[in-house]
């Protein structure tokens, strides 16, 4: 059972331990990001000595199970951000998750594609959509994602050749396919 | 134009969705041990996600992995410990809980049983007592016992009696021995009712057998009654005239000597009342008890005909037992009514049977 859930997505694991209240789905979930929670929390575990990992991870992951069940999640990996920001600024506060507007038009793109996989009409048409947008982003950001994502080059020799550090080439990335997304969006509004 | 196309595709994984860094690629990432399609795959992933990246910043920052390493080991552990208990605990409740379902069910069942047993036990002993006739256990109760251990001394004495047995003295000895053990039996009735209750039953057919022969023998009882009343009172008279006919001869003969002679026939008068006296309560008593044996065999118009004859003819001590008899076989007749006066003139003679028939009277 344990390892036909681990093939999941999130989406049906997250629908599993709520329609059928599935706690080893949840359980699953929670193991899958797991370690990513524990990187992210612990610049703040060393920084500060008071907080106790025995207590802080039991008591973010209650949270997380408690928000699992009444929150609408678009993204886990945000969602699992958000509680984790909420927590450790606001102890006593469980502060809400709302799903930007930039992280619904990237899904609402990536189920698009996902879904044009098998299609090759509709694949088409994407692809001829996402041109269309690419032509009206500013050049240096186009070229930046034709250079990443059609030449494949990576962090590193983007950041070289552009004389960014990584996390410059990395932001610079997200803009323009924030951008490219939004374009995208208005398009088919347009349209 | 090939690779314009090829290229043109490649556009799409823009947008490709690619799940989160795992624990296995985060490391090795940090190290540079990823293939250039699985670098470039995880890059592609860290520029749309926020988690990733920072994740993978803390831990360049932090260099800590044996503490990330330790803590992800333990969260992990934990997690799958807080499912499997879980799990685990319900499959144990819902096991626990269809037992507790199946014996509730039984409780119920055993408490239902035992509850329609317990109320047509009670039911059935209901009307088994409404249907048991209580005759014998009253009959034994209402007889005095110095009177029930005389019954079967004076049946004999009946017997030896010539004046009842003239015609067939062979019948009567096969009788007593039967109505001598009826009341045996009897006293032993209130303990086990339905034997007492068979016995009767056999007794009553008994009865029935010898009511043709009995039916001669009651004929030539209350003949030789009649015949021996009529001799009591024959013998009175005769043995008055004699004394008459003495006295007037005496009184004729000796007529100087009547001064001294005088006295005698005084107390001969005196033994003739004394031995009038006695036949009259004889015949009754024999008659009580040749009534108490009809009434033990069950032919009860018989038994009431003598009773009443007794009530009518005979003394105080008679009388009163012989209307508590009355009383006692109009009830087995189902003639309270009567029965109840009976009893209430048993009472009013305020005799030895009173606190019988008041008792009679209360259970009516």
């Amino acid at each position: 059972m344990h390892q036909q859930l681990t093939s999941l997505s999130d989406k049906e694991l997250i629908s599993r331990t709520r329609k059928q209240k599935d706690r080893e789905a949840e359980g699953v979930l929670m193991d899958r990001y797991s370690h990513l929670l524990v990187a992210i929390t612990l610049p703040q575990l060393q920084k500060n000595p008071s907080l106790d990992p025995n207590i802080v991870f039991p008591t973010l992951l209650q949270q997380l199970s408690a928000s699992l069940r009444t929150q609408s999640i678009y993204k886990a990996n945000e969602w699992i951000m958000h509680m984790q920001r909420g927590y450790l600024n606001n102890q006593d506060k469980a502060t809400p998750f709302y799903p930007s507007r930039e992280a619904r038009d990237l899904l609402h793109i990536e189920n698009k594609v996902d879904k044009a996989t098998t299609n090759a009409i509709d694949r088409q048409e994407i692809i001829v959509r996402l041109q269309q947008a690419l032509q009206r982003l500013a050049p240096e950001e186009k070229k930046l994602l034709d250079e990443f994502y059609v030449e494949q080059k990576s962090f590193s020799e983007l950041a070289a050749a552009k004389g960014w550090n990584r996390d410059k080439v990395r932001n610079q990335l997200k803009t323009a396919k924030t951008k490219l997304a939004k374009l995208f969006i208005n398009q088919a509004y347009v349209k | 134009m090939l690779s314009n196309s090829d290229n043109n595709d490649k556009v799409i994984k823009i947008f490709s969705g690619i799940r989160c860094v795992s624990k296995d690629q985060l490391p090795r990432y940090l190290d540079g041990r990823l293939t250039d399609v699985e670098k470039h795959l995880v890059e592609q992933h860290l520029t749309d996600c926020d988690l990733c990246f920072e994740a993978l910043q803390a831990l360049e920052k932090e260099g800590s992995t044996e503490k990330y390493a330790d803590l992800t080991s333990k969260l992990q552990r934990y997690i799958q410990q807080s499912i499997r208990p879980v799990s685990q605990e319900q499959k144990v409740a819902q096991y626990t809980r269809k037992e507790r379902n199946k014996e509730n069910l039984l409780v119920y069942f055993w408490v239902l049983a035992f509850g329609i047993l317990g109320v047509s036990g009670v039911y059935v002993l209901k009307g088994h007592m409404r249907n048991n006739p209580t005759i014998p256990r009253l009959m034994v109760s209402a007889i005095p016992p110095a009177e029930a251990e005389k019954i079967p001394a004076t049946a004999t004495a009946v017997t030896s009696q010539p004046i009842v047995t003239p015609d067939h003295p062979s019948n009567i000895p096969s009788t007593p021995p039967a109505a001598a053990s009826t009341p045996a039996n009897n006293t032993a009735a209130p303990v086990a009712v339905d034997s007492a209750r068979i016995k009767l039953l056999a007794a009553e057919r008994a009865a029935k057998k010898k009511i043709q022969a009995d039916s001669i023998l009651k004929a030539n009882q209350d003949a030789a009654e009649v015949r021996r009343q009529d001799s009591l009172k024959k013998l009175a008279e005769e043995k008055d005239k004699e004394q008459k006919e003495k006295e007037a001869a005496e009184a004729a003969a000796n007529a100087a000597k009547e001064k001294e002679k005088e006295p005698e026939p005084a107390p001969k008068k005196e033994e003739v009342k004394k031995e009038e006296a006695p036949p009259v309560t004889n015949s009754i008593e024999s008659l009580y008890k040749v009534a108490l044996q009809y009434q033990q065999q069950g032919n009860l118009s018989e038994a009431m005909d003598r009773y009443k004859r007794i009530e009518a003819n005979g003394s105080g001590k008679y009388v009163e037992m012989a209307r508590y008899q009355l009383g006692i076989c109009y009830r087995s007749k189902g003639q309270s009514a009567r029965a109840k006066r009976m009893f209430k003139e048993v009472v009013k003679m305020d005799g030895s049977l009173k606190a019988a028939a008041q008792q009679a009277l209360d259970t009516m």
